[in-house]
């Protein structure tokens, strides 16, 4: 009967464990995978553990995680018990009301604590630019920079703000525990202050500042919240680059990073573990009266060895980041922002080779998402590539500098149709990166027809397979031109009239999600039927679609959006020269032959566009599909039917923001 | 002596005030002005329009933190119940996943469950898909209307995110109750042994009581989190289920920025975990020695 128990709550147990560890498991075994799937096995291979060592912004993050947890923890540890050791010494009516405070970063959720920090350093970075504006103004001896921004500094403070508190709440209770009178008569005995500290306080509370300094170290490693809140654009720990990636692609190396990192613990567990555990039976056997002391010693000798040895790693774990951090960093910078898949990022190597200029690439989700960590500071760009109508209204708000268009000699090549286009009349400001249309993207295997119009989008027959696009701009736009409106209307009724259908539509589950870039992984992998996206990263998944799926797509008879992003460069930027050049080398036909390429997207460089069949044959021996290359460059026709997006008046963009969010609920 | 002590108290009182009291202060000016810092009630009045969004919030934490709690006690009380090594290595077990990122676990998640994941290719491979389609076309009053399921949907559901989160919160439910358990005096659960209970009525009038604190530090360790998440149900929920860590982070680095409306949600939801703490406090008698480790 006992025993029967025993199985049975053994069997719970494994159970649970099984639930906690399958996921994990599964992630391991796919990183062993030669293909690029994590559901289908294509056979064994290290491919992605060596992939992932030539993957520049995973290691980064990797690097920027361990940096910021170490750092943290360790200043963490020396403050918090330094904090608690003050805060014990002082009345306990003080003390207990100071210690209130000190558990609000624990007890808030993290994306309060993440938020609020978020709108202090923005508050803070206009209060420097106002005094550095003032400073600069006054002397000329040092110039002080205009821009701040979110980085490794802010994510630093921002894992202090919650690493703290744990330390204090861990070395508090061992110093409740001490005998207050000990202090004062090592004192009396002659200590120094700084003696009895180290002599007596020190050894009691260790325990607490141990196990203090590991939930730190914790915290830091598991946090993704508050640093997503905290760290801006150019710095990411590894948990933001991978939210990043399952917004597009997630690729192998991902499941190569989890698996090392897994193993890694899972090692440090079982050597603490069996160290424990042989302490254990030490202790057990110790009770057994002693004959000497003279063993104590060595016992002692030993443990302060042990010790140093700790620190000693420490401290050479903390100079190899630091070292491996500045190798790293060379003197000219440039921080592009773009969009997912939108670059071959070869490019950048090679411009780095040539200029010696190091690239910071970082993409955004949307125009949207993108305007709001320029706002809040978190957008630590010089160049950035926005949608026609989101350069205007960056214009508009005088955050864009004029660009000086002697040094983009490469300017020339850009067609004149792309040129003085509505968004930038006097095309003061921009330089064409790539442009297309948006259309339906359908997986034929389960579609019998090429749908003809949007209509397909809405309809019933396909819940629970339509992707709706993430943006309110793009959404709206498609919904107004179905219903046979302008995507530029300003009359509400009609925006009011596109929001319902959408909204109607989504009430009745016909949408699976609201995707941006994860419409790659979910077209690509069969996981939905339709979608709306555009041309240039449709090619790019018929590239990447797994064998049993069929990718397609449409520009409907309704008409479409066509757009085009181009380069601009922030106001204020320190890198003004260096962005100048990056973008100087993206128009040239060479760089722009090679991106088209690789994103199909339609370059506005006259030469390359007319260069690339031929370019295309010479690479792949074989003609491209002219279909294909109607599909990158819209031909006269199709463009006729679609529109351009302008910017909207305020008023009718806070309607389309107010629509928009109430969608998801 | 003393007073040279209480000294190392000031620079940390300073930093406190600094990030901690201030950040907050700006927050509750951000969430009574407009974007031109005039004073306005309007971001609390617009909150209305999201009423759906709170209650599906409270709704799949509060689901959420009773799955955490029906699986994490019997599993914390198990645990307590073997022996020291057994103990060791659960625990070591149960805290391993929390050292990777919960993001890498809830993405694995992701693929296991899509359409064309792993679990709906294990179904087609069974013939559970067929089985059903089978039984479908046999109840269907109009056969020809039947139209066959290819998978099932399972991501994109609120039953995936609610998924998401017993997943990755587990472990905070099961580590408090187990730290309070283990810690019970053994003499107690004798004496009423002795006195003639029955186990169910140990642990009904005795352990149950004595580990309350644990649940409770237990409970606000899953739902705080899980009220306030925003990836899990971004990358669960397909976006489609939007929850108030969405809608907050929706204001600031979102589609739709607006950080006073994000300030004023944040406040409520501050508001709402300072009086979860004061009740919690009220039952679990001040300290909160069960807080992990």
């Amino acid at each position: 009967m006992k025993k029967q128990r025993r199985t049975g709550s053994r069997l719970l147990m494994g159970l649970v464990f099984t639930f906690l560890y399958a996921p994990i498991l599964l992630l391991i075994i796919f990183s062993f995978n030669a293909g690029e799937s994590n559901t289908v096995w294509h056979g064994f291979s290290l491919h992605w553990y060596r992939e992932l060592f030539h993957n520049r912004i995973i290691m980064e993050s990797v690097y920027t995680t361990l940096l910021v947890s170490v750092l943290s923890t360790i200043i963490a540890t020396v403050i918090g018990t330094f904090a608690a050791i003050g805060l014990y010494s002082l009345r306990r009516r003080l003390r207990s009301s100071l210690l209130t405070v000190n558990n609000i970063p624990m007890m808030n959720a993290d994306i309060v604590t993440g938020v609020s920090l978020c709108l202090f350093f923005a508050a803070f970075f206009q209060g420097w630019r106002a005094f550095a504006r003032w400073f600069n103004g006054v002397q000329d001896v040092l110039e002080l920079p205009l821009r701040l921004t979110l980085g490794f500094t802010t994510l630093l403070i921002a894992h202090l703000v919650f690493n703290i508190p744990y330390v204090i709440l861990n070395v508090a209770p061992k110093l409740r525990q001490m005998d207050k009178n000990l202090v004062d008569a090592a004192q009396d005995l002659g200590c120094t202050w700084m003696q009895a500290f180290r002599k007596v306080i020190l050894p009691e509370i260790k325990p607490g500042i141990v196990s203090g300094a590991l939930i730190a170290f914790t915290m830091s490693i598991d946090d993704f919240v508050i640093s997503y809140f905290t760290a801006g654009s150019a710095t990411s720990t590894l948990a933001m680059t991978i939210y990043g990636m399952t917004k597009k692609r997630i690729t192998p190396e991902i499941n190569a990073i989890s698996t090392l990192l897994f193993v890694t613990v899972l090692v440090l567990l079982l050597v603490n573990n069996v160290r424990e555990a042989r302490q254990e039976r030490q202790d057990q056997r110790r009770t057994a009266p002693r004959p000497a002391s003279a063993p104590v010693k060595s016992v002692r000798n030993h443990r302060s060895l042990k010790r140093f040895g700790a620190l000693a790693a420490a401290a050479a774990l903390l100079v190899g980041l630091v070292a491996l951090g500045g190798s790293t960093r060379s003197q000219r910078v440039v921080n592009v922002c773009s969009w997912g898949e939108y670059i071959d990022t070869e490019l950048i190597d090679i411009f780095e080779e040539r200029t010696g200029i190091r690239v910071n690439y970082q993409t955004a989700e949307s125009n949207e998402a993108m305007y709001s960590l320029l706002m809040s500071g978190g957008g630590d760009y010089d160049v950035i590539t926005p949608s026609d109508y989101m350069i205007a209204q960056l214009i508009e708000e005088d955050m864009l500098a004029e660009l000086n268009y002697d040094n983009i000699p490469n300017f020339a090549k850009i067609g004149e149709q792309f040129k003085n286009l509505p968004y930038d009349p006097e095309n003061k400001y921009t330089v064409p990166y790539a442009w297309g249309t948006v259309g339906i993207i359908y997986d034929r295997n389960k579609l019998a027809e090429e749908p003809a119009s949007w209509s397909v989008l809405y309809d019933d027959a396909n819940a629970g397979d339509v992707l709706l696009i993430n943006n309110s701009r793009d959404a709206y736009g498609i919904a107004l031109k179905h219903l046979g409106y302008s995507v530029n209307t300003i009359n509400e009724d009609e925006i009011r009239k596109a929001h319902q259908l959408v909204a109607d539509a989504m009430s009745r589950g016909v949408f699976q999600g609201k995707v941006m870039d994860e419409v790659f992984q979910k077209m690509e992998g069969g996981n939905a039927a339709i979608a709306t996206y555009y041309a240039g990263d449709y090619l790019s998944m018929v590239d990447n679609q797994a064998d049993y799926v069929d990718l397609g797509f449409v520009v409907p008879e309704e008409g479409s959006n066509w757009f085009v992003d181009a380069m601009c460069v922030l106001k204020d930027t320190p890198h003004m020269s260096e962005a100048e050049e990056w973008i100087n080398f993206m128009a040239s036909t060479e760089a722009s032959l090679r991106n088209m390429d690789y994103i199909w997207y339609a370059s506005p460089n006259t030469e390359a566009l007319e260069q690339y069949p031929t370019y295309y044959e010479e690479l792949y021996e074989e003609p491209l599909d002219q279909e294909v290359y109607e599909i990158m460059a819209a031909p006269a026709e199709v463009l006729e039917r679609c529109e351009m997006y302008v910017s909207l008046p305020p008023r009718i963009r806070t309607l389309y923001k107010d629509l928009w969010i109430t969608l998801g609920i | 002596m003393k007073s040279k002590l209480s000294g190392f108290a000031v620079p940390y009182v300073v930093w406190m005030a600094l990030v901690v009291v201030i950040p907050i202060l700006i927050m509750a000016v951000y969430s009574v002005t407009t974007a031109d810092f005039d004073l306005t009630g309007d971001n609390f009045t617009r909150m209305g329009d999201y009423v759906s969004v709170f209650t599906r919030s409270f709704n799949l934490a509060i689901i959420a933190t009773l799955v955490c709690l029906l699986i994490g006690y019997p599993m914390a009380y198990l645990m307590a119940k073997e022996g020291p090594g057994f103990q060791r290595v659960a625990m070591a077990l149960i805290m391993l996943p929390m050292w990777m990122n919960f993001l890498l676990r809830t993405y694995s998640w992701m693929s296991i469950l899509e359409n064309n994941g792993l679990l709906n290719r294990l179904f087609a491979r069974i013939g559970l898909i067929d089985l059903v389609n089978t039984i479908g076309l046999a109840l269907a009053a109009d056969p020809s209307q039947y139209v066959p399921i290819t998978h099932f949907q399972m991501i994109g559901t609120s039953g995936a995110v609610v998924l998401g989160m017993v997943y990755n919160y587990l472990p905070f439910m099961i580590l408090p109750i187990y730290s309070v358990i283990v810690k019970l005096d053994h003499s107690l659960l004798e004496a009423a042994r002795d006195l003639g209970s029955s186990n169910v009525t140990v642990f009904r009038r005795v352990i149950l009581p004595l580990s309350l604190p644990g649940v409770l530090s237990g409970v606000t360790m899953v739902f705080v989190p899980s009220v306030s998440t925003f990836a899990i149900s971004r990358l669960l929920g397909g976006g489609t289920h939007m929850m108030l860590g969405d809608l907050i982070e929706q204001q600031f680095l979102g589609g739709a920025y607006d950080p006073h409306l994000g300030a004023a949600i944040s406040m409520v939801m501050m508001v709402i975990v300072v009086v979860c703490m004061v009740v919690m406090n009220h039952f679990g008698e001040g300290e909160e020695q069960a807080v992990m480790l």
